[in-house]
């Protein structure tokens, strides 16, 4: 395609290739902390969101994924599961929400993999697998990255699990994973 | 009702699209050029409005503001309406349809739609990680989601679901192509595909490979619409603006249903329709989203071309090529012409205006066109927008 940029992107920190960033992006805000082996990725191109409670509302749901829960919000009214977990239920507009847990097994509805073109990052990922997953009982479909699995060895109607994993700066995400 | 004015596209232009030794301003700059070289009888001054059709300019060209930006490239000073649509890959068409509510209401009487990208950056790396946030980016971007393995996961349903074969993606990717290679404004008017080259290229997200996907592209386009009244003083071939819809049903991929399903063109197909008062069967080409094989292949059935499940079938047996029911992307597609998001859509009218003025080259010529439709996707097929244009009786 084109060459190479003259300011090549900075070097992967680790093995999942996710970039050192500052733990909570405290940012300009908070004095400068021990330097660290790589820069971060610039807020505006760091995919993975804001954990702590001063910078969203949905703090419950990282706090409980780091003690290895999947949670998300239901709307009790409604009788409604919400994905992503929210802060207003956007069938009545209530704002009395309930985190619940939800199913850490599901099935794959369907998968490919990205084997070319990933994002700032991810490149030392690829390739990667992604899928949407069926939660077992409740009415959800979820999108993620499907890990332990090649592409090709991935099939529709697969048994995963739901598995919570740290960023380097001490933020946590999940990821689904095929049995072994 | 109000009653609503008749809206006609008069005239339009675009750059050559493609991997581009030109930065976003200069692409503005080079389709004003081609505007008014195209139209002689259009002068800057009587321009009133600017619609300026451009998804991502903040991300692919650091560009804020971009809409007063364009018009100076241009060489236009509008004075009744300017802004800028946002609407992802389908931000032209929603230009288009802005200056049709303009113009239909009173509020303009000639107006330019435009779009322009700039998508080819030295770090491709940065470019998709622009493409991953169209999607929902804290929650879908971040596990690596962009448009490709999004559009392999329709493909691998409509497959299962339907016996889709790998031989009707080529299908469509061949046909496209072979429209491009007569289109000199087209990102592949020089390279050709067949379908047995097409099923031999690199894997880019199982099972589409490199040319079931459209291209990164720097590209620029441009329409004028002006109320059909003023239509005769710019050209002889007015087309008429007859039906618009649009639908949007989801945007995080847990809401995006069976993927094969596509509710929301549907939706939008049917108030184009009804607007128009017409039906897929009197459709005698369209410019549809192509953005990969597999997004065609479930439009016809979503527009009605053919019964659910039959796309597949249908590109097979021609019926979407020339000399078949309804020619689908005489222009060459996003497949073949590139996809700079926001221009996507202007190019495609810019085509429709073309093939109602009979100057298309004879190998990709509608024959006697009357009506045409056009549609945009945007995101993971969540958005989708259609318009129908009747070309005016000489």
């Amino acid at each position: 395609m084109t060459p190479e940029p003259a300011h090549a992107p900075p070097r992967l920190s680790s093995p999942r290739g996710i970039q050192s960033v500052e733990t909570e992006r405290e940012g300009a805000h908070a004095p400068p902390t021990e330097s660290k082996e790589t820069p971060p990725l610039p807020f505006l191109l760091d995919f993975f969101p804001l954990e702590g409670e001063k910078h969203t509302r949905l703090s419950p749901f990282f706090d409980s994924l780091r003690k290895g829960r999947l949670t998300t919000t239901r709307c009790e009214k409604d009788d409604l599961w919400h994905w992503p977990p929210r802060v207003v239920c956007p069938r009545c507009h209530s704002d009395d929400l309930r985190w619940s847990d939800l199913p850490m097994t599901g099935r794959v509805y369907a998968f490919s993999a990205v084997l070319a073109g990933a994002p700032l990052g991810m490149e030392a990922e690829v390739p990667f697998v992604v899928g949407l997953v069926d939660l077992d009982g409740v009415p959800l479909r979820l999108f993620g990255r499907i890990a332990g699995t090649a592409w090709d060895r991935c099939r529709v109607g697969l048994a995963v699990t739901v598995e919570p994993f740290d960023l380097p700066d001490g933020r946590v995400f999940y990821r689904f994973r095929a049995p072994a | 009702m109000t009653e609503r004015r008749e809206v006609a596209l008069v005239g339009g232009a675009t750059t050559r699209w493609g991997v581009r030794e030109a930065t976003w301003s200069e692409l503005a700059q080079e389709v004003g050029g081609a505007l008014f070289r195209a139209m002689p009888e259009l002068k800057a001054g009587d321009v009133d409005s600017l619609f300026l059709g451009a998804a991502e300019p903040e991300r692919f060209a650091f560009q804020s503001h971009v809409a007063p930006l364009c018009a100076e490239q241009m060489g236009l000073t509008p004075h009744r309406i300017i802004q800028r649509t946002e609407l992802a890959c389908a931000s032209g068409q929603s230009a288009i349809r802005s200056a049709y509510a303009a113009i239909a209401s009173g509020l303009s009487d000639i107006a330019v739609a435009v779009g322009v990208e700039k998508m080819n950056l030295p770090s491709m790396a940065e470019a998709n990680s622009a493409m991953a946030c169209v999607m929902d980016r804290a929650w879908d971007g971040a596990h690596g989601a962009t448009a490709p393995p999004f559009f392999a996961m329709v493909a691998q349903r409509h497959m299962l679901e339907h016996g889709t074969t790998e031989d009707a993606l080529a299908a469509v990717s061949e046909k496209n192509h072979r429209f491009a290679n007569a289109n000199p404004s087209a990102q592949f008017y020089t390279k050709t595909f067949d379908r047995a080259k097409i099923q031999r290229l690199p894997l880019v997200a199982p099972p589409l490979r490199l040319g079931d996907c459209s291209s990164m592209t720097d590209g620029a386009a441009a329409v004028v619409l002006v109320s059909n009244a003023l239509a005769r003083r710019y050209t002889d071939t007015p087309v008429l603006l007859r039906g618009s819809g649009q639908y949007s049903d989801f945007h995080n991929l847990a809401h995006a249903g069976s993927l094969t399903d596509w509710v929301g063109l549907k939706h939008a197909a049917r108030q184009a329709y009804e607007m128009a008062g017409v039906g897929p069967k009197d459709i005698d080409f369209a410019e549809v989203h192509d953005c990969f094989t597999i997004s065609e292949i479930v439009e016809y059935e979503s527009l009605g071309f053919c019964g659910p499940g039959e796309g597949g079938r249908y590109v097979l047996e021609g019926r979407s090529d020339l000399g078949g029911e309804v020619v689908v992307n005489p222009r060459g597609g996003l497949l073949g012409c590139g996809h700079p998001l926001g221009a996507t859509g202007i190019g495609q009218a810019v085509e429709v205006f073309e093939q109602f003025s009979g100057r298309s080259p004879a190998s990709r010529r509608v024959p006697d066109p009357r009506w045409a439709l056009v549609h945009n996707l945007s995101g993971s097929a969540n958005v989708h927008s259609v318009m129908i244009y009747e070309g005016a009786a000489a």
